[in-house]
């Protein structure tokens, strides 16, 4: 679970509970220049993640950490595919984040207003 | 915008028109996207950003090609029965601009930036644009009106 916040001009990105560990990454935050979008998109779950790098993939449990796909750096913490959201950024070291959200309708209308 | 190419861009956000159109924006998932465009999931997103982003891609062609040509048949058609019939028998389809207005134009300032272009355009073409948008909106949900048909 991830909880997004937009904070003077940044999207914060908080992954909370054991993906946390697996994901090895607690916090990201892009400036919103550096964001081009956020959509609602639980069918993401059944594309190929690409290549593992440091995390986790229990296939049909949880996906979580970087992959390497296409020649893009992709953050993934989903666990419930219904509630995944995707957020595209540019000049990243991810190229997106996928994350699962408490609230992805709010989250990502949160996001796409901001920008 | 170091956009990927090896997709026709302006011919996946036509087929977006006719998606969102049918559909609305928030019936229209990715995945419908991804399947009806031709678009690899990650090419969509690098192009537009997001589904909304895509959206306003689409809605702003829209207004460009169809709600362009509507007005000229609005224009060039005496009767406001007859220019709806011609519209809903032989196009442009209308569809999307008729569900943005309702479900997108309300809640998100950069759609009725777009659908207040359309609606002006149309407006200078016709000046009984809310009886022909009534009429539009009918014809959408029940057909062609019975006397027009074969005309």
């Amino acid at each position: 679970m991830a909880h997004v916040r937009i904070e003077g001009g940044d999207l914060i990105v908080e992954i909370e509970g054991l993906n946390k560990v697996w994901a090895l990454k607690s916090r990201i935050t892009v400036p919103l220049t550096n964001v081009r979008g956020a959509t609602v998109d639980p069918g993401i779950m059944g594309e190929p993640k690409g290549v593992r790098s440091p995390g986790t993939h229990m296939p049909g449990v949880i996906v979580a950490g970087t992959f390497h796909s296409g020649g893009e750096r992709i953050f993934w913490d989903v666990r419930d595919a219904r509630k995944a959201i995707v957020i595209q950024l540019e000049d990243e070291q991810y190229a997106r984040l996928v994350l699962e959200v408490d609230d992805p309708h709010a989250a990502v209308d949160l996001i796409e207003h901001a920008l | 915008m170091g956009r990927p190419r090896g997709f026709d861009e302006d011919e996946a956000v036509r087929a977006a028109v006719g998606l969102f159109g049918r559909q609305s924006f928030a019936g229209t998932s990715v995945d419908d996207l991804v399947s009806h465009l031709g678009v690899h999931r990650g090419s969509l997103y690098k192009t537009f950003g997001s589904k909304r982003g895509l959206y306003l891609a689409a809605l702003r062609q829209h207004v460009d090609r169809d709600v362009a040509a509507a007005a000229e048949v609005f224009a060039a058609t005496t009767g406001i029965d007859a220019a709806v019939h011609r519209i809903a028998t032989a196009g442009p389809d209308l569809g999307l601009l008729l569900l943005a207005l309702v479900e997108r134009a309300p809640v998100d300032p950069e759609v009725a930036v777009e659908t207040s272009r359309a609606l002006a355009r149309l407006r200078d073409a016709r000046a009984d644009l809310d009886q022909a948008l009534g009429l539009l909106l009918r014809t959408r949900a029940i057909g062609p009106a019975p006397e027009f048909v074969g005309e």
